[in-house]
């Protein structure tokens, strides 16, 4: 494996890379469970229309369903395309590892989906003209596709974070029922009925033509699937002791963000869950438009909070103990180190001309390799600002053990003049970008670099990583 | 490349080239159906709306470009993995190059996808004709501006030369001369894919194609098979001088490639399925009535041409990457484990979406029967 490819660095101005494929990850998969949970609710109420149990199931489930594909069948399937080009945009190598490992499970996820489609387009064609037996049968193979989508595509995501024996073996079924495959898949499930159901008590007071007993009498039922809720902390605690120690610690505390985002989602599953148990399911409230557009939106956050989550605590990587998230090989610090991260990057800087010398435009090159992923030079988490405070030897130093300054840092993967040209274009940006820029290439500067650097090693920063095959023993 | 496509390659590319091919085939069944099917309303639109309601191929295809689209995305994603697999740094590296600009086909698909929907409502419906016009255009130019990005991001991903100099320019437009005639080339050659496709689709809903017309189905003297047959020979006609057209635009590799082993019996083979499209579209268009075996023996034209083109568009390609350094990649993909699950789900999945057809069929019969 190569320590580094070179592909053409996008340059997304003053915003960041993450929150780019964050926010519309976010988006994806809330629609993404949107989709599955109403395949579930669906069946269960045109199993209790044939039951009887419920009259108004029949006309309800069309009108579900034309929403259903409206809004799944076009933005579901679209921004779920989006996400693949998004990764692309962002960590073109992390997601060419998971498609090169993974194409035979993205393959017969593919095939599932194309179920789901036909399953479902059949259903929004010809759902209302046939007899309840078929329509049962179109909707439990709508559901099935829907739901077998999350099964494979959650052994994908899931392998990221907790890749389990993968890392020894690179076998494909070792990688995709990792340890937290089962807890992340369960979890899921549970949201994506929660989803739903909000979704439904939403449509309940939207469609037209249903009394306000009608109405009642619907929420009640579509209101059931909430119950699952009542799982979500022990399938949440075991998702969770599934992750591995440091990663929970960024969300308990170690990293700021990640506990706020944390108790975000938390939080407002909880006040949902809340709702759900003792309004809608025991006190039977009634829930208008307003209330379950809000319960809604509660579980928006939820799910933003942990898709944050989610992503967030994978620091320093992007696929654990194999890729970081620079896209730098967890095996190749040791060689970039010796090479250069630069030496082989066949892109010029777009703005080349503007720099005022040769170190200015490698520090360029440095930051567009190492950090562009994750931090701007001006804009959204911004080296200048991080750094702002620094004296010039502490961003020598903080830098050359980058993993040690924060833990949730990949090491610097480059030589002692690529760092000390980062650290001087950090200078230069903010000195105010100056003409003329005097160019430093001191020999006992170099030697004290390399020496920090090399102190520093080439493991990541926590403790519990340190450890990892293929590391340096700790010390 | 000594040998016919896809013989000659080592077996994971071979396995892998000839994956892409039978997908993108597959994709390419919709996504012509779309494009071409988007341009025929937005242009037939303009005629008018005592015309337009009399057409029944405007109203089949209002009725039918969501679903068409659905499956033409949903299709879309088969070669898109395997391209991953096979071309993945060429493809990335275009893919970043474009950037936002290539990013665009994702909002603008989403809008012209519900502009589809749009046009099946009864809101339209109520308005002016203009709105119908609008949003007719408004959802082709959706699709043809997706259509002119990937062919600019494609023919990119071929030119490394340009790679570093369009990275460093800034820019986010890759132009070329080869771009206008390959997109001509290959949104023309939708149109005969849309006329085959709407002459079954007419036949299963029951329009009487291979008999001769209702003097009331004719509309502006032309009666619907003749509608179809001018599609298909403007669309062929329009293809061909396309094709004269991108010839010079290819280097000297690319064309020894298409002439060469490689290419050339599939070449052949797209040159007589053109022809035979043409030779049935004009007998049916002389005889006003398309009796099955024409149709049947026009299908397979079309889907010769079709493959064959194919084939060409990847021959194209193979002679201007560097086929040592992806057979590596190739090789390496080919050992990871998971072929046989796909495989058997993709059998117990199509055999399910068969089962979902029928028993539609089945109920949709039979209560037409008691009815």
């Amino acid at each position: 494996m190569t320590p580094l490819e070179h592909y053409p660095v996008v340059d997304l101005g003053p915003l960041m890379k993450g929150l780019v494929i964050g926010g519309l990850g976010i988006f994806h998969v809330f629609l993404a469970q949107f989709a599955i949970g109403g395949g579930m609710l669906l069946c269960y109420l045109q199993w209790l229309h044939m039951r009887g149990a419920c009259t108004l199931a029949r006309r309800f489930i069309d009108d579900y369903f034309k929403v259903l594909v409206l809004v799944s069948f076009v933005l579901g399937a679209v921004t779920g395309v989006a996400m693949w080009f998004t990764s692309i945009q962002v960590s073109p190598r992390t997601i060419g590892v998971m498609v090169r490992e993974f194409h035979w499970v993205w393959g017969t996820e593919w095939t599932f989906f194309c179920l789901e489609v036909v399953a479902g387009y059949l259903f929004y064609r010809y759902g209302p003209r046939l007899a309840d037996a078929a329509r049962l049968r179109l909707l439990v193979l709508y559901a099935f596709g829907s739901w077998m989508s999350l099964f494979w595509i959650n052994g994908i995501l899931s392998w990221q974070l907790t890749p389990g024996s993968w890392i020894e073996s690179r076998e494909v079924w070792e990688g995709f029922f990792n340890p937290g495959f089962l807890p992340s898949l369960l979890f899921r499930t549970i949201c994506a009925a929660a989803i739903a159901s909000l979704a439904a008590c939403v449509l309940i007071n939207v469609v037209p033509g249903f009394t306000r007993s009608e109405r009642e009498s619907l929420v009640a039922i579509c209101g059931r699937p909430l119950v699952l809720m009542l799982g979500m902390p022990l399938v949440g605690a075991w998702y969770f002791g599934s992750m591995p120690a440091d990663s929970r610690g960024w969300a308990t505390g170690g990293s700021v963000p990640m506990t706020m985002f944390l108790t975000m989602a938390v939080g407002s599953s909880m006040l949902i869950g809340l709702y759900a148990v003792l309004g809608i399911l025991r006190q039977r409230l009634y829930v208008n438009g307003a209330t379950a557009g809000l319960l809604l939106s509660l579980a928006f956050v939820a799910t933003a909070g942990g898709e944050f989550v989610r992503e967030g605590v994978r620091k320093p990587f992007t696929i654990r103990e194999y890729l970081y998230s620079n896209s730098v090989a967890r095996d190749g610090i040791a060689e970039l180190r010796e090479r250069g991260v630069t030496a082989d990057d066949p892109y010029p800087l777009r703005d080349e001309a503007a720099y005022p010398s040769e170190q200015l435009v490698l520090g360029g090159k440095v930051f567009r390799a190492q950090c562009s992923v994750c931090h701007t030079l001006g804009g959204v988490n911004s080296v200048i600002e991080l750094t702002g405070t620094w004296s010039l030897e502490q961003k020598r130093l903080n830098i050359a053990q980058l993993q040690k300054t924060k833990p949730f840092m990949p090491p610097f993967a480059g030589t002692p003049e690529e760092l000390e040209a980062l650290v001087q274009l950090i200078g230069w940006i903010d000195a105010g970008r100056p003409a003329a820029w005097e160019e430093s290439h001191d020999p006992l500067v170099l030697a004290e670099i390399r020496r920090w650097i090399d102190a520093a090693g080439t493991r990541p920063g926590r403790a519990s990583l340190a450890g990892l095959p293929g590391g340096e023993p700790p010390r | 490349m000594t040998a016919a496509f896809p013989f000659g390659f080592p077996p994971s590319t071979a396995f892998y080239l000839v994956l892409l091919v039978a997908t993108l085939l597959v994709h390419m069944v919709f996504m012509h159906y779309v494009l071409a099917g988007s341009a025929y309303l937005a242009v037939g639109r303009l005629a008018g709306r005592s015309r337009c309601e009399r057409c029944g191929w405007q109203r089949v295809l209002v009725d039918w470009l969501p679903f068409a689209t659905g499956l033409a995305i949903t299709a879309g994603v088969a070669p898109l993995l395997f391209m991953q697999i096979l071309y993945q740094r060429e493809f990335y590296t275009a893919n970043l190059l474009l950037s936002h600009r290539w990013m665009a086909i994702l909002p603008v698909l989403i809008v012209a996808f519900y502009l589809l929907y749009l046009q099946k409502s009864a809101w339209i419906a109520r308005r002016a004709w203009g709105w119908r016009i609008a949003v007719a255009a408004a959802s082709f130019l959706g699709f043809a501006f997706i259509a002119w990005s990937w062919t600019e991001n494609h023919l990119l991903s071929l030119d490394e030369a340009a790679w570093g100099p369009l990275y460093g320019s800034g820019e986010l437009r890759y132009s070329t001369p080869g771009l206008l005639p390959r997109l001509a080339g290959w949104f023309l050659a939708a149109f005969p894919t849309l006329a085959i496709e709407l002459y079954w689709q007419g036949r299963l809903l029951g329009v009487p194609l291979d008999r001769p017309p209702a003097a009331e189905d004719i509309v502006a003297g032309l009666s619907p098979l003749r509608r179809l047959a001018l599609t298909a020979l403007a669309g062929l006609a329009g293809f061909v001088i396309a094709a004269a057209w991108y010839w010079p635009t290819l280097g000297p590799a690319p064309r020894s490639a298409v002439v060469g082993p490689l290419g050339l019996p599939w070449g052949l083979a797209a040159a007589a399925g053109l022809a035979v499209q043409a030779c049935c579209w004009l007998a049916a268009a002389v005889r006003d009535r398309m009796p099955t075996a024409l149709a049947v023996l026009a299908t397979a034209g079309w889907l010769m041409g079709l493959a064959g083109l194919i084939v060409l568009r990847e021959a194209i390609r193979l002679a201007t990457v560097d086929l040592d350094v992806l057979a590596e990649a190739h090789a390496e993909a080919a050992g990871i484990g998971g072929l046989p699950v796909f495989l058997l789900f993709a059998g117990l999945n199509a055999a399910a979406i068969v089962w979902c057809i029928r028993t539609v069929r089945t109920a949709l019969e039979s209560g037409a029967k008691s009815s």
